[in-house]
């Protein structure tokens, strides 16, 4: 009954609309950002080439995406989980805050079987309101921000390297540090390998790639090399666990 | 175009994409919150607010910083109309801020830079769009997609796929500045091995991770010890 209701024809329309007024804004700022490129000289190359990677950059991890839809629908249905995991959300943040919602309202936790309709809405709107702090962000301090970080017109005359073109590396050094050391921890602790496993198979084939990137000077390959690496260490993971079975 | 007329140009894109940026983000927001309440009304119900103010309180005590520390730390990397578009369309660290990133090292433009914004401004939407687009039509072939990818034998495929996208992405940027990256991983590592509970916290790990290499990076710039 309950999973009927939560996936009912009126919510997968109002999914519908909103994804479609999301999907427009996306393809509106694709176009401007197009021409604002042409407009100041950019290679019409390198703008097209900057789409058709970004695309073969997502396609896999869309796919991995589209897993967490139908990982949450057994419990939210079909219609929230395609618009949580579609924009604004990730499967890691919904499963958490699904969970401290259900809970926080009286639930076991997030199980079909405890749910209703009242129990559902509630979560839904938990689960939107805990993650606006980034667009409320972008709304109220974006345009200050912004001009506060951007880099002043003489920088650019000069050409010098500022900074920022460390932070944002360094930031991402960060950023992959923590996952990695995650994996790292997971084994220690736990035993199970897969995922150091799985991160050292992409490390491999991505050093594959950079060689031939960076020493063979085989540019073009650039735009398959995450997409390719992380393929082949996820078959590596599938065939790592159905040998460790 | 000069230099100048560049950014004035740019200036004036920037202005427009922060008025629809905003634009957007409003309508979008209520769009999204309309949702919780259209569900409860077609079924004749009402969210608990009670329920909500609970809930919203343990979620947002640890969301909100995480998200105020996201927006400072990756806005200037994602530009204007990237900030916009990335906050909105979610996925952010496991997908549009390394596929920003990717397009931006294949385009070879430097952060801060007009070029740099358009890049990751078309980087993110053609991201935003791809993963819309390859859900819907996930969402209309679930029934029969779903014994394929349900399959038992794939399923540590698709556990791994964000181990997979941090190895990839890791040797990349562990290469290119391998001074920065060593005392990160190393702390982060002592970390999650001495404090097992941090293993399944990485939206806050990479708070210290991010600000410690920035630090590293930050002196080692200053001290003209690496290569820009």
């Amino acid at each position: 009954m309950y999973l009927d209701q939560a996936n009912g024809f009126v919510l997968y329309l109002v999914v519908g609309v909103i994804l479609f007024f999301i999907l427009c804004m996306c393809t509106v700022f694709m176009i401007k950002s197009y021409r604002a490129g042409i407009a100041i000289g950019m290679d019409k190359k390198i703008l097209k080439r900057a789409i058709t990677s970004s695309i073969t950059f997502t396609a896999v991890p869309s796919i991995s995406i589209l897993l967490g839809v139908l990982a949450l629908s057994g419990s939210l249905g079909i219609p929230l989980s395609w618009l949580r995991l579609s924009v604004i959300g990730a499967l890691q943040y919904e499963l958490n805050v699904a969970e401290i919602a259900a809970t926080a309202i009286g639930l076991g936790g997030l199980k079909a079987s405890e749910m209703n309709m009242q129990a559902f809405s509630t979560i839904s709107l938990v689960m939107t309101a805990g993650i606006l702090g980034g667009p409320l962000c972008c709304i109220f301090f974006s345009k200050k921000y912004m001009k506060k970080v951007q880099k002043n017109p003489k920088q650019i005359q000069t050409g010098k390297p500022s900074y920022s073109t460390v932070a944002v590396t360094a930031m991402f050094i960060g950023l992959c540090s923590a996952y990695i050391a995650s994996y790292i921890g997971t084994f220690v602790s736990t035993g199970d390998f897969i995922p150091l496993l799985t991160a050292l198979c992409a490390a491999a084939v991505m050093a594959v790639f950079e060689y031939f990137t960076v020493v063979k000077k085989q540019v073009w390959l650039d735009n398959f090399s995450v997409a390719t690496s992380m393929l082949l260490a996820m078959a590596a993971a599938v065939l790592i666990s159905g040998i460790g079975r | 175009m000069t230099e100048q007329e560049k950014i004035q140009y740019f200036d004036k894109i920037n202005k427009q994409f922060h008025f629809i940026g905003k634009i957007m983000t409003i309508l979008s927001i209520a769009a999204l919150l309309s949702f919780s309440f259209i569900a409860a009304a077609a079924y004749g119900v009402w969210p608990s607010l009670k329920g909500f103010l609970a809930g919203f309180a343990n979620v947002a005590v640890i969301y909100y910083p995480v998200a105020i520390a996201e927006f400072l730390i990756f806005a200037p990397m994602l530009g204007t109309g990237g900030s916009y578009l990335a906050f909105l369309t979610g996925n952010l660290t496991n997908l549009k801020i390394p596929c920003a990133m990717n397009a931006r090292d294949i385009a070879k433009v430097e952060t801060g830079t007009p070029e740099n914004e358009i890049i990751s401004s078309l980087s993110i939407s053609a991201s935003a769009i791809t993963t819309m687009l390859i859900i819907f039509a996930g969402v209309l072939l679930l029934t029969p997609l779903r014994p394929i990818l349900e399959k038992p034998e794939l399923a540590p495929a698709f556990d791994n796929v964000v181990a997979a996208l941090f190895g990839a992405l890791g040797l990349k940027y562990f290469v290119k500045q391998p001074k920065i990256a060593v005392v990160p991983l190393i702390m982060m590592t002592l970390l999650c091995i001495l404090v097992p509970s941090m293993i399944s916290q990485t939206s806050i790990l990479i708070i210290p991770a991010g600000l410690l290499a920035l630090g590293i990076g930050y002196i080692l710039f200053k001290k003209e010890k690496i290569n820009v």
